[in-house]
């Protein structure tokens, strides 16, 4: 019997798609690669799940776990033929606990979907990527995804606090639990992040967040980044952490302003988007102090958003900014690299200068208070040489990045495209370490293989043999 | 030539005084580079020696004994690498007591949320035994504050992994796995922590309902019951600190006084659902156990000197029915209690992950569940 015969016989025919011309929607994410898939299976439980990476290894065929292809980074998209567990339909919210404010998911609920879900509790999940509304909580788990809002409220890794997944070899386990601390190794925090690679998670149990009684959303403008830094790195110095700090840049400013009508201040060459939430007291005094190191840095406006609806608006821009860019061009890709804090300006204006140095046109919105970065190249790939081109920048705009002490990515993940650059941070004898973790969990390479680590990781050659000559070690 | 020579051949100098209140060993090495930790190991390895690693001490009493050839004390790795107060990350070696990075951080008003009576416990130990502090409730478990290692693996690699950087995901989290390892994989020998600023002022408010008072206090930094009592912890502006008190109904004490750690032979941890900790401390107080309870959290750390070893069982079992665990944080061999208790589902895939850092099984062997 063939593979789809098989996973036929587990899931019924309309849950198995094979026809190449479907496969289509599946084999690329939203980033830039393609990929080959061999089939997609849509399961709706675990156990359907291990049934089909049983099925999968039977036929020698490796699996890759899919969300809903939100990704950038080319983390669902096969590298070699495979077979696509797609988790979408694992979308149920299991198990609410108010009290203890956690909740047991399916890995394809959408991010934004369980937030409202438990609106009604007063609660929310925090991790609040762009794509919020389309991705998935298994996808966020993937790529320990971002967001705004983890300046003060930390990664997915942060708010997952058990996971059941599928091993490798088919098995089901369940890591960690609503009590702290599971004895024995943190296997799950390594999970969390790993991009589909040390198994395929199929429910998560996730840690809610109390609503906060008072928000603020300050709307700062800056006629430099200069200026728009300096008010980032003191507002952290005076000791306020503000639920968000997000930075955009002019050419973003009209492109968004277009798109969403928000009233943004199109003149401005940067505005910073910052929030402070808590009791009403601490938002008055943390808003007036921002307000006060903004002009002291020389801010040439500062709005406070004066109702829910001016705070929505302000949102919306922020987080339908990569939809806006489709006024500027067909394509665009989108960096995710993450560089100290204080490194903020230099790094910047050096990612100009490559945009300038390859005749690009670059679009910059980002966590400006983590220091995670995402310049925006803006193109069109039907012109010849213009991918390449693209890509090239891209190498270089990482590079800087890496330069000053920073890393490949903040939140995207590793995936396909950053996999090959991971040389530049890491030593052989790093990915090596990686590369065994990986094999503890992935003995035969069967999960997402090509993704994360460069080929050849695993063969740093260190033998226990050589003993160091006296005063050299 | 001797073991002894060639540990003096890898790493000059290192070899020491047996460590007061360590079990007896071959050899105590204390090492002053992650380059000399990593030889030792590596030789260790060779030789197939079982390796302790000792810190302060004060968390030596949880996981199974460890029976050692070489101690590897952690006293010589003892800087403040780098700090950058601005980036809010702090690069620190294992041997720093926390009480000794705590009194430095405060000079920029700035903590990396450790356990806050930490007694001799270091940097390292907190890490290793992935302990947190009270805090934990507002901040999260201390394995929220790793960054990046360099870990000296169980056979003589030198791993850096993470970055010193408050958001990464470039690679996989081996910095938050080793949280929490127990030695199992190697030693740390440098570790980055993110940050946090110190709030303007810090208050306490008495109370009688602890689940009321959490659920009434807007994200306070902990919730501690002990059989004194409740109090509830705060910190922000003296205007935050009042809105609090009103919300929570209760007076205002200035400062914050944290429970002095629980004595006695035998101390152990009920791990209950963040939501049930209440469930917990009636668990606990049944048997008339001094305790202190971190409600939200979901730990009930007790003494249970004279409680009889069927009990303690009893309360394992209700533990474990309830989705939690009891290990134990110290008690004398002769207790019969399996410091754990049963093994997670995952034990075979925990060994080869252990493997993964420790091919020969040389590093604190047999000091996690399942005898990994």
């Amino acid at each position: 019997m063939s593979l789809v015969d098989d996973l036929r016989a587990i899931l019924g025919p309309d849950r198995v798609r094979s026809h190449p011309l479907e496969m289509r929607v599946f084999d690329k994410d939203a980033g830039v690669s393609r990929g080959e898939v061999l089939a997609a299976v849509l399961p709706e439980t675990t156990s359907e799940v291990a049934a089909c990476v049983r099925a999968a290894r039977a036929h020698g065929v490796p699996v890759v776990a899919r969300g809903a292809g939100t990704g950038l980074a080319g983390g669902a998209v096969p590298v070699e033929p495979a077979l696509l567990v797609v988790l979408t339909r694992i979308n149920q919210v299991f198990n609410v606990d108010a009290g203890g404010r956690t909740a047991w998911i399916g890995a394809g609920v959408l991010n934004l979907d369980l937030s409202r879900h438990v609106a009604r509790l007063g609660l929310h999940y925090a991790p609040d990527p762009s794509s919020q509304a389309a991705c998935t909580i298994g996808g966020n788990v993937g790529t320990n995804a971002g967001g705004p809002h983890c300046l003060a409220e930390g990664t997915t890794v942060t708010h997952i606090l058990g996971l059941e997944m599928v091993t490798a070899d088919g098995d089901v386990v369940t890591l960690g639990g609503a009590a702290p601390d599971t004895p024995g190794l943190d296997l799950l925090s390594v999970v969390v992040g790993s991009e589909g690679t040390l198994g395929v998670v199929t429910r998560v149990l996730v840690k809610l967040t109390e609503n906060p009684p008072s928000v603020r959303t300050i709307l700062i403008t800056f006629d430099s980044i200069q200026a728009a830094a300096a008010t980032v790195s003191n507002t952290i110095a005076a000791g306020i952490v503000p639920a968000a700090l997000e930075m955009m840049d002019q050419p973003m400013i009209i492109a968004v302003e277009n798109f969403v009508h928000g009233n943004l201040p199109v003149d401005a060459a940067v505005i910073l988007l910052a929030e402070v939430v808590g009791l009403e007291a601490g938002v008055v005094a943390e808003t007036a102090m921002i307000e006060q190191i903004a002009t002291a840095a020389g801010a040439t406006s500062v709005r406070v958003a004066a109702d829910e609806g001016e705070r929505a608006l302000l949102w919306k821009a922020r987080k339908n900014a990569f939809g806006a860019v489709a006024q500027a061009a067909p394509d665009y890709y989108l960096h995710d690299t993450v560089v100290p804090r204080t490194r903020l300006v230099e790094v910047m204006t050096r990612i100009y200068e490559i945009g300038e140095q390859f005749d690009l046109e670059m679009l910059n919105v980002f966590h400006a208070g983590d220091g995670n970065l995402h310049p925006l190249v803006a193109y069109d790939a039907r012109e010849p040489g213009m991918f390449a081109k693209v890509r090239q920048a891209a190498e270089e705009m990482v590079k800087v990045s890496v330069e000053v002490g920073g890393s490949l990515t903040g939140e995207h993940g590793v995936g396909l495209e950053k996999r090959d650059l991971m040389g530049l941070v890491f030593d052989p004898i790093d990915l090596d370490a990686q590369a065994r973790l990986r094999e503890a969990f992935d003995p035969d390479g069967a999960l997402n293989p090509g993704k994360v680590l460069p080929l050849g990781s695993r063969c740093y050659d260190y033998g226990l043999t050589a003993l160091p000559e006296a005063g050299q070690a | 030539m001797t073991i002894g020579q060639l540990v003096t051949r890898v790493a000059r100098d290192a070899l020491s005084d047996p460590i007061a209140g360590a079990p007896p060993a071959e050899f105590t090495v204390t090492p002053t580079t992650g380059e000399d930790a990593a030889a030792v190991l590596g030789l260790a390895a060779e030789h197939e020696m079982s390796v302790l690693f000792w810190g302060g001490g004060t968390h030596q009493g949880m996981g199974h004994p460890v029976d050692p050839d070489i101690i590897i004390s952690t006293a010589g790795l003892n800087e403040i690498v780098d700090w950058q107060p601005e980036d809010l990350t702090v690069v620190v070696q294992p041997g720093v007591l926390v009480s000794e990075l705590a009194a430095r951080l405060e000079q920029h008003r700035q903590t990396a949320v450790l356990p806050e009576v930490p007694g001799a416990a270091t940097i390292g130990g907190v890490i290793a035994a992935g302990v947190s502090g009270w805090r934990r409730l507002r901040y999260g478990p201390t394995k929220d504050r790793v960054l990046e290692t360099r870990l000296a693996t169980g056979d003589g690699r030198l791993v850096r992994s993470g970055g010193r950087l408050v958001k990464n995901v470039t690679g996989y989290d081996i910095p938050r796995l080793v949280t929490g390892s127990f030695g199992s994989f190697g030693l740390i020998t440098e570790v980055c922590l993110k940050l946090w600023p110190t709030p303007a002022e810090k208050a306490m408010v008495e109370v009688a309902d602890p689940v009321a008072a959490l659920r009434a206090a807007y994200r306070p930094l902990a919730v501690v019951e002990t059989n004194a009592g409740t109090t509830v912890y705060l910190a922000g502006t003296s205007q935050e600190l009042e809105e609090q008190a009103q919300r929570i109904g209760g007076d205002l004490l200035p400062g914050h006084r944290w429970p002095e750690p629980l004595a006695g032979p035998v101390r152990l941890v009920l791990r209950m659902p963040r939501g049930e900790t209440a469930r917990g401390v009636s668990m606990v107080t049944e048997h008339g156990a001094p305790y202190q309870a971190a409600h939200g959290v979901g730990e009930v750390q007790f003494v249970a000197d004279g409680i009889e070893l069927a009990d303690l069982e009893r309360l394992r079992e209700a533990a474990d029915a309830a989705g939690g665990s009891m290990v134990v944080a110290d008690a004398p061999p002769t207790l019969g209690l399996d410091p754990w208790g049963t093994p997670p589902g995952s034990v075979p895939l925990q060994r080869r992950v252990k493997a993964a850092f420790d091919p020969r099984g040389i590093a604190n062997p047999g000091i996690l569940p399942g005898g990994i």
